[in-house]
């Protein structure tokens, strides 16, 4: 039990290990649909085949690389908003309380759910899309700034006072440096949760995109073509999260590693 | 020098000592650990201690001279690199209800109330709710805690606190103790309290303990033999035999030139390490 | 304590009445169509009508029934596997490189997957639950349990308990305000997921009432199931609170 203790800090980082697990995943993916013969479920080397011919579509292809220029814009646009909130409400009361309660409202609200309003409102066009992306991504990061925000060393922020600086300079150059492992791990699982709305928000409005590849697959029995594009949103993102995390590591390597919960939900 | 005025031959150490059996036998023990950035760092050289039945011994020494890892080991938590312990004739292999731990951070159950933690080695061996709660009453009763079986851990003070420790400990009634330095996070007025109710204590049960400190005060009233420990690697120094009359009194040992004498020369051998005094 | 929790809380009505209040405002000075947005008086009028109608509150109930089955199923598995993995070497070092993969794959994306496999029916809305859930609750659970205090444990062992009933009597305890952190979270995943599941294919639920008002254009109807749904969130959110206080009695004090 000491030894898992110790290694707690350890855990879950980049490295070989993962590469056997996602062997060993796929392995077992092999032999599982080698053993269901009910047909729904073709095995890994058929779909690993089936790649190509999704990535070499002209039409597929963009359609994606689409999907993702709407991901990371929306979540550049949810982490500007985000933040400056997220600081806000850490270090005011009353910002904290004024916006806590909309935000444990919109909790359970899956984001992608909105599509169907916000295209009455904004057309079935980009901006619908975006809009849920941000939504998506956005409640993770303000959560985690608020958090890092609030754990500022009280004393610290005397001392810049006592140092003459204002408000608005304290919140810039004292409160996000000394927030930003918290606000880094926000901003990670909000990368994740901006792929999952952008996915889910397309299954549900169905014009273009990954997810409306996957589902027109689905209602086409392209059975081959529907693990394919499994395999293609979920090396996203495990792609997003492993860049995401040595990003991370790279700009706050002098703090501890803060345990983040991953939590992934669209 | 400091040595000289320990062993005086007009106190020849109490018969009683000689004669007895040893309850904890240290024989060769070392302990290495693996280093982050590899290689390996030896945290105890070879030591060789025996504890004889109903004895008090201290282990003294400054931070980082291994006395907690040689604690843990004897209590069979941290598994020795080399040589081996053995507690009343069987070699240790695993922690056991006849060896009881008392940490410095308490390591009560929070989900548990004070009663819930007493009982819960009585409970462990067996006994009935009922029968473990009658004991546990007793022993809070020696500790003084009689008022607050229903309270969480988080709702005392850190001198209550240890108290209820070391009333869980003995509930199950080991034949040693081992204490971490156990008064080590309260503050001076509760500890100098905590170190008088102990003595009343062991002076009722004579059980054995092993007792980690680096309060040189505390070891000289506590103890029987205070055993002095250095570091890098840590090792025996040196084994003082404490030779004053018990039942000890504070007040009368303040003044006692030998009682003195005992605390100057310990904190000498501890405050002027050999390799440093080399170097 | 009480008095500032209450001023809080009282403050915390303002943003949500003046958001309603905009909203009526809007609609009253006649800047949306009927049609785009509807008054939050028909809005809420029309929720508190369906809580009376038993077809609504069966398609509630096929929508919990679904979020319990899922959230129990992963509840049981993260905390299994997440107490196994912090307490055995082996099955830590097998499960953290798993986890460590399988945790940022948008889970959403397998539905199609276990459309295929398990059908149209619960039994893939459920699975699909189970997958989103478990891993907050897993790793929330390897966590605590990997940094509960080892002289806990010591002290349980020198009392005479074996390492394997320490794993239940100690380090499942000790892990509890992990857990229950990790469950807070399971849980809106799980509101959130089975009501996509629904949206995407299904006859009953919530997440069907909000596609098939949609489908129609019956803007008030798409309003119902989202603000129920966020109720129904709240509401799981506030039992698990009270749960967790009575069972977190003795730990220390966190928000």
């Amino acid at each position: 039990m000491t030894a898992a203790a110790t290694r707690a800090g350890a855990a879950l980082r980049p490295g070989l290990p993962p590469l056997l697990a996602c062997l060993g995943l796929l392995a077992c993916w092999q032999a599982l649909a080698h053993l269901l013969t009910t047909g729904g479920m073709p095995d890994a080397v058929a779909t690993f085949r089936e790649l190509p011919a999704i990535l070499g579509d002209q039409e597929a292809l963009g359609d994606i690389l689409d999907s993702l220029r709407r991901m990371a814009l929306g979540f550049a646009i949810a982490v500007a908003l985000s933040v400056p909130l997220g600081l806000a409400m850490g270090r005011s009361r009353l910002v904290a309380s004024l916006v806590n309660p909309l935000l444990m409202v919109s909790y359970p609200v899956p984001k992608a759910a909105l599509m169907p309003i916000i295209m009455l409102w904004l057309g079935v066009g980009d901006a619908s899309k975006l809009l849920v992306i941000v939504l998506g991504a956005s409640l993770p990061v303000i959560y985690h700034a608020y958090q890092g925000a609030r754990a500022v060393e009280e004393k610290m922020i005397w001392s810049a006072r006592a140092m003459g600086m204002s408000g608005a300079s304290r919140l810039l150059r004292i409160v996000l440096p000394a927030a930003l492992p918290e606000i880094l791990v926000g901003c990670r699982t909000g990368i994740v949760l901006s792929l999952i709305t952008m996915v889910t928000s397309e299954m549900i409005a169905r014009q273009t995109g990954a997810g409306n590849i996957l589902f027109n697959a689905l209602d086409m029995a392209q059975y081959e073509t529907v693990y394919a594009m499994i395999l293609v949103i979920g090396a996203l993102g495990i792609v997003l999260d492993v860049a995401f995390e040595r990003a991370r590591a790279a700009l706050v390597g002098w703090s501890d590693e803060p345990d983040a919960i991953g939590v992934t939900a669209a | 020098m400091a040595q000289a005025a320990l062993i005086d031959p007009s106190h020849p150490p109490e018969q009683s000592t000689a004669p007895r059996p040893a309850a904890v036998e240290i024989a060769g023990v070392t302990k290495t650990f693996q280093r982050r950035t590899g290689g390996t760092h030896l945290a105890l050289a070879p030591i060789d201690l025996a504890v004889a039945d109903g004895e008090f011994v201290s282990i003294l020494g400054p931070s980082g001279c291994g006395k907690s890892t040689l604690l843990y080991i004897v209590g069979g938590f941290v598994p020795p690199s080399t040589g081996a312990v053995t507690v009343g004739g069987r070699p240790v292999t695993g922690p056991g209800p006849d060896r009881g731990p008392v940490f410095q951070e308490f390591a009560l159950f929070p989900w548990k109330t004070v009663l819930g933690n007493v009982a819960y080695g009585p409970r462990q061996a067996g006994a009935s709710k009922a029968d473990a709660e009658t004991k546990a009453r007793g022993l809070l009763a020696r500790v003084g805690l009689s008022a607050y079986e229903t309270f969480y851990p988080k709702e005392l003070s850190g001198g209550m606190k240890q108290r209820v420790a070391i009333a869980r400990t003995l509930a199950y009634d080991p034949a040693i103790l081992l204490m971490d330095e156990p008064f080590g996070a309260l503050d001076a007025h509760t500890r100098l309290k905590l170190q008088n109710d102990l003595l009343a204590l062991w002076e009722r049960d004579r059980k054995t303990v092993l007792f980690v400190t680096h309060a040189v005060d505390e070891a000289v009233y506590l103890s029987d033999r205070i055993v002095v420990m250095s570091r890098q690697p840590g090792r025996i120094k040196e084994i003082v035999p404490v030779d004053l009359p018990r039942p000890r009194h504070r007040d009368e040992l303040l003044l006692d030139a030998r009682y003195q004498r005992y605390v100057i020369d310990i904190e000498r051998l501890i405050e002027d390490p050999p390799e440093e005094a080399g170097a | 304590m009480i008095r500032a929790w209450r001023s809080d809380a009282l403050v915390g009505i303002l943003p949500l009445a003046a958001l309603v209040a905009l909203w009526w405002g809007i609609v009253a000075a006649g800047l949306a169509p009927r049609a785009l947005l509807p008054s939050p008086v028909a809005v809420f009028g029309r929720t508190l009508a369906s809580v009376a109608d038993p077809a609504f509150l069966l398609h509630a109930w096929a929508t919990l029934s679904r979020l319990f089955a899922g959230f129990l199923v992963a509840l049981v598995l993260g905390v299994g596997l997440g107490l196994a993995g912090a307490t055995n070497r082996f099955v830590g070092g097998v499960l953290r490189p798993v986890v460590r993969i399988l945790a940022p794959v948008p889970k959403i994306a397998l539905y199609p997957a276990f459309v295929l496999s398990l059908g149209f029916g619960d039994a893939s809305k459920i699975v699909l639950v189970v997958a989103d859930a478990l891993f907050p609750i897993l790793l929330a659970t390897y966590q605590g349990a990997a940094r509960v205090e080892p002289k806990l444990v010591w002290s349980a062992l020198a009392a005479g308990t074996s390492r394997r009933a320490a794993v239940w009597t100690v380090v499942l305890p000790a892990t509890l305000p992990s857990i229950l952190t990790g469950s807070r979270i399971g849980l809106v995943v799980a509101c959130i997921v089975v009501f996509l599941a629904e949206m995407i294919t299904s006859t009953d639920g919530l997440g069907y009432l909000l596609v098939r008002a949609a489908r129609s254009f019956q803007t008030v109807e798409m309003f119902v199931p989202l603000i129920a749904i966020s109720a129904l969130g709240l509401a799981l959110n506030g039992a698990l609170a009270a749960l967790r206080r009575r069972l977190l009695a003795g730990f220390p004090n966190e928000d």
